[in-house]
C-alpha cells in the first residue's frame, strides 16, 4: 500500500479549502493574483494537454487566451447586450474555432522546431492584426471594463463584488480541473498517450492520429480562450500583452516548474510562479532572473519539476520501506 | 516614385544585413549544437549595452567604436561559453523540449540581469563622426547604413570562407555532422565545439556593438531583432549561413516595402512569407545536405 493513495485527495483537500479561505484572510491585491494563479493554472492545464498527451510544443498559445481576452471585453467594452455567461461561452467558441483552423494547417508540418516557430508566427500574426484593429483598441488595448452583474431570474449574482468573482473564477477553474481530469484518465487520455509515445505505432493500431492531434490542440485552444474570457474582466483590461510570446511562454514555464509529467504539474507550477513574483515584485528585473534562474534549475537537475520531486521522494521512501520489511522477514 | 522605391530597396537591404548580423550566430549555433536558442536575442542586446556602457553617448571615432564592439564580442562570447559548459552540454542528451525551454530560461535569466544592471532607461547611441553623414545618390544615404551592409557582408564572406574553405571550418563541420565518428578519429569534439559556441555568441555580440547605433537602446531591442533573425534562420534553412543571408535580405526587403505599400499594416508580410515557406518548404531555402 503506497502513502498517495489517501495522501492526494487530502492534499488537493486542504488546497481547495485555502482557496475558499482566502478571501477571508488575505488582501485585495494577494486575492487579485490567487485569482489571476486559478486562471495561469488553467492556461497551463490546456498547453500541457498537448504537451503531455498528444506531444505538441505549441510556442503560441498565448493566442487563444489573448482571442478569449478580447472577445469577452470587446462584448463588454462595446455593450453588446449579451449575458455575461453567453459572452464567456461565445468567447470560447471564437478560442476553440479559430484554434481548429490553426490545427488544421500547423499539424500539416508537425515537427519540433517547425512547428514552435509556426505557432509563434502565427501567433505574433494574430497580435499584429489586433493592434492594428480600432474596434479592439489597437496598441492601447481595452481598459476600464465593468464587471458584470449576473441575473438568473430568481436571484442575481453581482460580481462587481471581488470575493463574489473570486469564487465564480475558483469554481470555473474547479469545473475545468475535474473536466479535464476525467478526460485524460478515460479511454481517450490512454490513447493519446500512446499516439504521443508511438504514434506510428498507435496508426498501425487504427488510431487516427492526425484527427486526435487536431482534437486536442481544439480543446486546449478553447481551454486557454475560456481561462482568457474570465481574466479579462477580472483584470478589468485587456491588452496585446495578453497574446505577446511572452505570454505563450508562461504555461510552459508553469508546466516544467511543476512537472510535465504529472497532471497537477502546470498548477503547482503556476501557483509556484506567481509566489515567485509577488515575492519579487519590488525589485525590477529580479522576478524575470529568478523565474529563469528556477527554471533552469528545474530543467537541469529535476526535469520532472516539482511533482516529479515529490514523486521521487516517495519512491524512495517506499523502496527503504520494502527494504527493512524484507530484512525483517530474513 | 521611382526615388521611392530606391529608398525602400535601400532600407530592406540595409534592414536585411541587420538582421543577418543577428541571425548568423543563431544560425551557426543550430549547425553545431543543434539547439535554437531563445536567448540569442538577449545576447545582442547584452552586446549593444556593453558597446554603450564603453562609448556613452558619442563614440570618439570609428576605431574606438569598432574597439566598444570588439570588447562586447568577447565578453559575449566568454558568456557563451559559460551557458554551454553550465547548461547546454549537460542538457544534450535530454529531449529537444527541454532544451528550447532550457534557452528560454536563459532569456528571462539574460533579461532580468539587464535589467537589474544597466536599469529600464532608453539610451541613444549615435554613430562615430565619421559614419554620421549623409551622401547623395540619387537617394538620401547614411555612411551608417552603407557601414551596416559592409559589416553584414563581411561577415557573411568571412564564416563562408571559414566553414567550407579552412581546416578549422571542416573539423567544425565533421563534429556537428557526426560527434562519434569524430571522437573516434582523435578530434576533441567537446572543445571543438566549445570554441565554435564561443564565436556563435561571440557574434551576437559584435552585432549588438555595431547595431547599437541604429535605433535607440532599450530592452526591447532583442526582442525586436529577434524574431526577424528567427524567421531568416528558419526559412533559410537551420544551420545554414547562406541561407541566413539570403532569408535576411528577403525578409528585409518585405518589410521595407511592406511599410510603404502597405503603410497601415507594417510587419505582417513577414510573417505571411514565413508560414507559406514553412508550410510548402518546411526544411528552408538552403536545406543542410545530409
Amino acid at each position: 500500500m503506497n502513502g498517495s493513495s489517501f495522501m492526494r485527495p487530502a492534499v488537493i483537500l486542504l488546497f481547495v479549502a485555502a482557496l475558499a479561505a482566502a478571501p477571508f484572510a488575505v488582501n485585495q491585491g494577494l486575492l487579485f493574483l490567487i485569482g489571476i494563479a486559478m486562471l495561469q493554472a488553467m492556461f497551463a492545464l490546456s498547453w500541457n494537454l498537448m504537451f503531455r498527451y498528444a506531444g505538441l510544443a505549441s510556442f503560441g498559445h498565448a493566442m487563444f487566451y489573448g482571442i478569449g481576452g478580447y472577445a469577452v471585453a470587446a462584448i463588454i467594452f462595446h455593450g453588446f447586450p449579451l449575458p455575461f455567461l453567453l459572452a464567456i461561452l461565445l468567447s470560447t467558441a471564437i478560442g476553440a474555432v479559430v484554434a481548429f483552423v490553426v490545427a488544421l494547417i500547423v499539424l500539416q508540418r508537425a515537427a519540433g522546431i517547425q512547428l514552435a516557430v509556426l505557432t509563434l508566427a502565427l501567433s505574433q500574426l494574430v497580435l499584429l492584426f489586433v493592434s492594428y484593429t480600432d474596434f479592439l483598441g489597437r496598441d492601447d488595448g481595452l481598459s476600464g471594463l465593468a464587471r458584470p452583474v449576473l441575473d438568473f431570474g430568481f436571484f442575481t449574482l453581482d460580481l462587481r463584488s471581488p470575493t463574489a468573482f473570486y469564487y465564480f473564477i475558483m469554481v470555473a477553474f474547479a469545473l475545468v480541473t475535474a473536466g479535464l481530469l476525467w478526460f485524460v484518465s478515460g479511454r481517450f487520455g490512454r490513447v493519446l498517450l500512446a499516439v504521443r509515445i508511438d504514434s506510428e505505432r498507435a496508426a498501425f493500431l487504427g488510431v487516427d492520429v492526425r484527427r486526435k492531434r487536431i482534437f486536442v490542440f481544439t480543446l486546449a485552444g478553447a481551454i486557454a480562450s475560456f481561462a482568457g474570457a474570465l481574466a479579462a474582466p477580472w483584470a478589468q483590461i485587456i491588452s496585446t500583452d495578453s497574446m505577446s510570446w511572452f505570454n505563450s511562454a508562461q504555461p510552459m514555464l508553469a508546466t516544467l516548474l511543476g512537472g510535465a509529467g504529472s497532471y497537477w504539474g502546470p498548477v503547482i507550477g503556476a501557483f509556484g510562479l506567481i509566489l515567485v513574483n509577488y515575492f519579487t515584485r519590488t525589485f525590477v528585473g529580479l522576478s524575470e532572473f529568478m523565474v529563469g534562474g528556477i527554471l533552469l534549475f528545474v530543467v537541469l537537475l529535476a526535469p520532472s519539476g516539482i511533482a516529479g520531486f515529490f514523486e521521487m521522494l516517495r519512491r524512495m521512501r517506499n523502496r527503504t520501506r520494502t527494504a527493512s520489511a524484507r530484512e525483517h522477514n530474513q | 516614385m521611382t526615388a521611392q522605391i530606391a529608398f525602400a530597396a535601400a532600407n530592406g537591404i540595409v534592414l536585411g544585413m541587420a538582421v543577418f548580423l543577428v541571425a548568423a550566430g543563431l544560425t551557426l549555433v543550430f549547425g553545431i549544437l543543434k539547439v535554437f536558442n531563445f536567448a540569442h536575442g538577449s545576447f545582442f542586446m547584452i552586446g549593444a549595452y556593453i558597446a554603450h556602457a564603453i562609448t556613452g553617448q558619442d563614440p570618439s571615432s570609428l576605431p574606438y567604436f569598432l574597439f566598444a564592439a570588439f570588447v562586447a564580442a568577447l565578453a559575449v562570447g566568454a558568456m557563451g561559453i559559460a551557458t554551454d559548459t553550465l547548461v547546454l552540454r549537460r542538457l544534450s542528451s535530454v529531449a529537444n523540449d527541454y532544451t528550447l525551454i532550457a534557452t528560454f530560461a536563459i532569456l528571462l535569466l539574460c533579461d532580468g540581469a539587464t535589467k537589474m544592471v544597466f536599469g529600464q532607461d532608453i539610451y541613444a547611441v549615435y554613430p562615430p563622426a565619421v559614419l554620421d553623414q549623409t551622401m547623395d545618390v540619387g537617394i538620401l544615404l547614411t555612411y551608417y547604413s552603407v557601414f551596416i551592409v559592409a559589416c553584414g557582408i563581411i561577415v557573411f564572406v568571412l564564416l563562408e570562407l571559414g566553414l567550407n574553405r579552412l581546416w578549422f571550418g571542416k573539423l567544425v563541420q565533421t563534429v556537428a555532422r557526426d560527434p562519434w565518428m569524430a571522437g573516434v578519429i582523435g578530434l576533441r569534439v567537446q572543445r571543438l565545439k566549445l570554441v565554435s559556441v564561443g564565436v556563435s555568441f561571440a557574434l551576437a555580440g559584435l552585432a549588438g556593438g555595431l547595431l547599437v547605433a541604429n535605433q535607440s537602446l532599450s530592452l526591447s531591442l532583442g526582442h525586436s531583432y529577434l524574431l526577424l533573425a528567427f524567421n531568416s534562420v528558419i526559412v533559410g534553412g537551420l544551420g545554414s549561413i547562406r541561407g541566413a543571408f539570403v532569408a535576411a535580405l528577403i525578409f528585409g526587403l518585405f518589410e521595407s516595402f511592406n511599410s510603404l505599400l502597405l503603410p497601415s499594416m507594417p510587419g505582417t508580410v513577414s510573417y505571411m512569407v514565413l508560414i507559406a515557406v514553412i508550410l510548402l518548404k518546411p526544411e528552408g531555402l538552403f536545406p543542410e545536405r545530409t
